[in-house]
């Protein structure tokens, strides 16, 4: 009797075995194709910095994804897929040339920062390609890299003349009338936002800008509260940047207003772009940014390392 | 063998990798850049003027006005009528650990305090700077007029 039901087992055990096999190789059917177009505009940099972009990042934010044959095995090869094409969309650095300069230069800054929070490269990856690995001493080459592209000069005549121009215009205090203007995601400019409290100042020696940040009272609110992770329903904050001016002494001051960009928190309403309705406005005109409902992906992507801290850079001083 | 074992790990860290743990959120408030509640900046009611940095000093300030302040401001007006409170608040400047490229306000070095009264029939314009993180005052009168000066000249920044 015993000896029956061993056997039977064993006969199911194999026959689940079959079935397994054959799913798996079923499987190896489904295969996205990932392709290896041409590099048209090769990422540029010393050598050093080249090459731990190329080992690290390559794979997913190139057209010279390298495949081992591991990561050829479904399923592990759809989520290789998924990898690829979404970080190829995001950064590719064998179309870096077809980018602006300024463009160049700030996806550098985000490409170090994500390194940085340990956001990049994909940790999963790094476990399974462990070459892929960027340890301390490569992040020291990659900022010193960026560090030493930052330029301290006075400010030009243009940024003093585009600045005076601006500050014609708005002294006047010329609003344009009529509907406010909408983002895609349909957030509105709040002129409001010169009346709330400034919760923190910025120096962005990465693109020359300098930057106050608003919190409305719900802001304030939780800030005094000690109550900002999560930040509460109802939180909105207003970014506004400058040019920065500098005179030969070193003191530098505002220059032409560069944009405005909010953040309003509504776990529910805003559930897809993290419980957060994202809008930037530019210029003095307030014009919205972007050209489809997507464009607050690339604000989530950016803020993405700061996901325990409810996505949010800023650490708010109190004033009390 | 040894492929099998990392692809396990990898779907392991997959799967662990979905819940990380929140910063407490005492933590990620600027404690050093703070107004102590002594001083009461709040009942001031000021706005924010204007922003500035000075790179050769590593600090960061910010210049506040009331409404009558920041309006006579805009529109140029020089000869500063009694009602008017300016404060500038500056900063040492500090690293911003959340990103790269970045300076954030870091210990509070001081606040400056320019307001203008009337008394009989002129206008008084008085000053005080007070220092530190407690905001102690500061007795020396020395600059007192070129910090003045200083805080009159500023133009307000370009908030549309
Ligand atoms: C295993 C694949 C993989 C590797 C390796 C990888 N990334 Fe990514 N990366 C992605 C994916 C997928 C996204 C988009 C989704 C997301 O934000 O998580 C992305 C997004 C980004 C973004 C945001 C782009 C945007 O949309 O604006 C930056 C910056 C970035 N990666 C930098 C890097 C750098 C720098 C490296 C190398 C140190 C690297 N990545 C390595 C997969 C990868
Ligand atoms: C390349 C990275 C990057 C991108 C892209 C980005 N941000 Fe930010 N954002 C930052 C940084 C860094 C800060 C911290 C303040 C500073 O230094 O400017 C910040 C701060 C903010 C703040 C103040 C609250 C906070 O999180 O500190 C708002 C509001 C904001 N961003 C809105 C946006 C919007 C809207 C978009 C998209 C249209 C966007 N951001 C895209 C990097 C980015």
């Amino acid at each position: 009797m015993r000896k029956l039901v061993n056997q039977t087992s064993k006969r199911n055990y194999f026959i689940l075995v079959i079935v397994l096999i054959i799913a798996f190789s079923g499987i190896q059917f489904i295969h996205p194709e990932i392709k290896n177009s041409p590099a048209t505009g090769d990422f540029e940099a010393p050598a050093d910095v080249k090459a731990i972009i190329i080992r690290a990042c390559y794979d997913c934010h190139s057209n010279q994804t390298n495949l081992r044959w591991y990561d050829k095995v479904a399923p592990i090869y759809w989520q290789v897929a998924q990898h690829v094409k979404d970080g190829r969309a995001g950064l590719n650095f064998s179309t870096w040339k077809n980018l602006a300069p300024a463009d160049q230069k700030a996806k550098l800054w985000e490409a170090v920062n994500q390194i940085s929070a340990g956001a990049m490269p994909v940790k999963d990856y790094v476990l399974v390609h462990s070459s892929a690995k960027v340890s301390a001493n490569d992040l020291v080459v990659l900022k010193k890299y960026m560090a030493d592209m930052v330029v301290n000069k006075p400010a030009d005549t243009a940024k003093i003349n585009a600045l005076d121009k601006q500050y014609q215009h708005w002294q006047k205090g010329k609003v344009a009338a009529g509907k406010l203007p909408t983002a895609l995601n349909s957030v509105t400019y709040i002129p409001d936002y010169k009346n709330w409290q400034p919760i923190s100042t910025t120096e962005r020696f990465d693109n020359g800008t300098m930057r106050v940040i608003f919190g409305n009272d719900v802001a304030t609110k939780a800030i005094k509260e000690n109550h900002i992770n999560p930040w509460p329903n109802g939180t909105i904050f207003a970014k506004v940047a400058w040019d920065q001016l500098a005179d030969k002494d070193g003191e530098v001051h505002t220059g032409a207003f560069k944009q405005i960009e909010y953040m309003i928190k509504d776990d529910q309403k805003y559930k897809t772009t993290k419980g957060w309705g994202f809008a930037r406005f530019k210029t003095p005109k307030l014009v919205p940014y972007g050209t489809d409902v997507m464009f607050a992906r690339e604000c989530v992507s950016c803020h993405k390392p700061l996901a325990d801290e409810d996505f949010v850079f800023t650490q708010p001083l109190k004033h009390q | 063998m040894k492929r099998s074992i990392y692809m396990l790990l990898a779907g392991i860290a997959i799967l662990s990798s979905a819940c990380g743990h929140k910063t407490n959120s005492a933590d990620l408030i600027n404690k050093k850049a703070s107004l102590p509640p002594s001083f009461q900046f709040e009942a001031l009611g000021l706005k924010v003027m204007s922003s500035s940095i000075n790179k050769k000093r590593g600090t960061m300030s910010t210049l506040y006005a009331n409404e009558l302040g920041l309006k006579n401001a805009i529109a140029g007006l020089k000869n500063h009528p009694a009602g008017e409170v300016f404060a500038l608040v500056t900063w040492k400047q500090q690293d911003d650990d959340h990103w790269f490229g970045a300076k954030i306000p870091g210990d509070l070095s001081s606040v400056e305090l320019v307001k203008t009264t009337a008394i009989v029939n002129h206008t008084v314009i008085s000053y005080k700077k007070i220092e530190g993180k407690d905001l102690v005052a500061n007795p020396d009168t020395l600059h007192q007029q070129d910090r003045i000066k200083y805080i009159f000249e500023q133009q307000p920044s370009v908030m549309p």
